[in-house]
């Protein structure tokens, strides 16, 4: 008899703890309705691309030798190289340069390896057309700098994760001129000059 | 708020007066209170389409559908028109005759079930004597519409699908007839506006939760199962089974059991709102401030502003239960079948079972109190 009471005090006492643990999920989910929104509400909030993001690739038709080794590096083969052997200056020269951007999987190799840095990424990433073969980028188009998100009048931009001020997680609603987590460089120099002003001092 | 305003009374004597029959001027009322309220439940699962779809982002901390219509409120038509235009598949060498007539057997209890749904004292389709009986009896229908299409699918997931949500189904009916029946054992009375009549005159203090907690928790989680929202949609969840008894379904039937769905969860809602809740009442008594303003209880305004609060106060109430049906789809993880099955027949048949005793105990020592 004892023992059946036992059994349901503690099916009870299970049965108020998994009531308590709903409880405290529902209010978890409840506060999290009185927080704003993460959101970013494209396209007229856009968010800012970070340093080094692999964009749309830019190209500097000048600076380029024609070597190929974007092209042996890139794991498609995908830049096309049209260069001749020019017999009177006993160099390559360039005729035409194209990238793919419909086939071009934005790896980077072909950035990371161009000896002479004619090729780098840009911050665009909207290169939608209606037609397929738009996207296929003469040497001219890759030539292009891209439209800055914070230049467009109709877009709010807003930061990523890693440029916001410490402490805060939300780029909407940003007070002007909060800098990002961590020193700028003249802090830093002016932080380095001074204990060794300090050290001639003493 | 004895009487309050009787429409039904008042059309048929003004048709009457006009020169009609007093046989034509019923028949012409007839069908009036059925369509409304099948224009109503229709107007609810939008409402509650949207409601679920913007108080599920604010739980999630996105913003929902926003541009469609202002605040995002013509995103349920946009989904109805969607699945309307969508194409309607037969699988191959499924029975067509079952196929079609599943979703129409698991929508069709739930529409017919707003007949005893009160808004007000005449404000019912109809004051059926048996009332909540009758909306038990048709939920027992929805398990053969679940088979229906299960098997007529032709695919074993979804026989396996409805399999399972038919156990769930039938398995959650007897737990929620034993909490009703502890409403009616205090209510002396199957039918709801009783049901409501016997909670009001003390606004909130006499709201049948708290007369019975446990009952209250017991028919929520086993309406919530009949539903089968989250954390009970095991037979229709997106990762469970593809889609469970729904796969092979698609366009205006999967639109059937989408608008089903949401139907029964309104419906349920107000079924709480009208058994524990106090219906249409307000958690102030209105004939209480009524008389403290010295205004008689047969003044038009009156009764027109009474009827208007109660409408509210129903709504009011399942909106309540349906936010909290929303919250708790995001709060809560999903049981599995034989969680399933052990919550509802060893669990909460028992203590539906001892909440019964307890009442009935109740009722002979406080008659007053517990309905005598």
């Amino acid at each position: 008899m004892l023992k059946f009471l036992k059994q349901v005090g503690d099916y009870a006492k299970e049965t108020i703890q998994a009531a308590k643990y709903i409880g405290q999920g529902l209010s978890v989910t409840f506060d999290h309705m009185q927080r704003r929104p993460v959101t970013v509400q494209y396209p007229y909030e856009k968010l800012i691309p970070s340093e080094r993001f692999r964009g749309r690739i830019h190209f500097e038709f000048d600076k380029c030798i024609a070597c190929e080794v974007c092209v042996r590096v890139c794991p498609i083969n995908l830049p096309v190289v049209d260069w001749t052997f020019n017999a009177e200056t006993k160099k390559k020269m360039l005729r035409h340069y194209s990238i793919d951007f419909g086939v071009c999987i934005f790896c980077g190799n072909c950035v990371e390896y161009c000896p002479t840095n004619c090729l780098s990424m840009t911050e665009e990433y909207e290169l939608s057309t209606y037609d397929r073969h738009e996207l296929n980028y003469d040497s001219v188009a890759l030539g292009r700098l891209p439209y800055k998100v914070t230049n467009d009048p109709m877009v709010t931009p807003l930061r990523q994760l890693a440029y916001l001020p410490k402490g805060v997680l939300d780029p909407h609603d940003l007070p002007a001129g909060s800098q990002r987590a961590g020193q700028r460089p003249e802090e830093i120099a002016a932080q380095m000059a001074k204990p060794e002003a300090e050290k001639t001092e003493a | 708020m004895e009487s309050g305003i009787d429409l039904q009374a008042t059309f048929i004597q003004s048709l009457m007066d006009l020169g009609l029959p007093a046989g034509l001027a019923k028949a012409i009322w007839m069908p009036l209170p059925m369509l409304l309220m099948i224009i109503g439940a229709t107007v609810g699962v939008l409402v509650s389409v949207w409601l679920e779809r913007k108080i599920s982002a604010a739980a999630q901390q996105r913003i929902g559908p926003e541009y469609i219509g202002p605040l995002g409120v013509l995103a349920p038509v946009a989904d109805g028109l969607k699945l309307i235009f969508k194409e309607d598949t037969l699988p191959a060498r499924a029975d067509s005759f079952l196929f079609t007539l599943g979703p129409v057997l698991v929508v069709i209890p739930v529409f017919l079930s707003y007949l005893i749904v009160p808004f007000g004292q005449n404000l019912v389709v109809t004051d059926v004597g048996m009332g909540v009986f009758l909306w038990i009896a048709l939920s027992s229908v929805v398990p053969i519409g679940l088979l229906m299409s299960g098997y007529a699918s032709n695919n074993k997931y979804s026989l396996l699908g409805g399999l399972r949500a038919a156990a769930q189904s039938i398995s959650y009916e007897i737990p929620l007839a034993l909490a009703v029946l502890a409403v009616v054992m205090m209510s002396n009375s199957l039918s709801t506006i009783d049901i409501v009549k016997q909670q009001s005159g003390y606004g909130i203090l006499g709201w049948n939760v708290w007369r019975q907690p446990i009952g209250f928790i017991i028919f929520w989680i086993a309406a919530l199962a009949e539903c089968e929202r989250i954390p009970f949609d095991l037979p229709e969840a997106e990762e469970e089974l593809v889609a469970g008894y729904q796969t092979e379904y698609s366009g205006m039937k999967f639109a059937l059991f989408y608008l089903g769905s949401y139907v029964n969860l309104v419906l349920s809602a107000l079924l709480v709102a009208v058994l524990y809740l106090g219906g249409w009442s307000f958690p102030v008594p209105l004939d209480l401030v009524a008389g403290l303003f010295g205004v008689g209880e047969a003044n038009p305004i009156l009764q027109i502003v009474t009827a208007g609060l109660g409408i509210a106060m129903t709504l009011l109430k399942a909106y309540f239960l349906i936010f909290l049906a929303v919250l708790l789809r995001w709060t809560v993880p999903r049981v599995r079948i034989d969680q399933l099955l052990d919550l509802g027949w060893k669990f909460l048949l028992p203590i539906s079972l001892v909440n019964l005793l307890l009442t009935a105990a109740l009722k002979i020592s406080f008659p007053f109190a517990f309905g005598g």
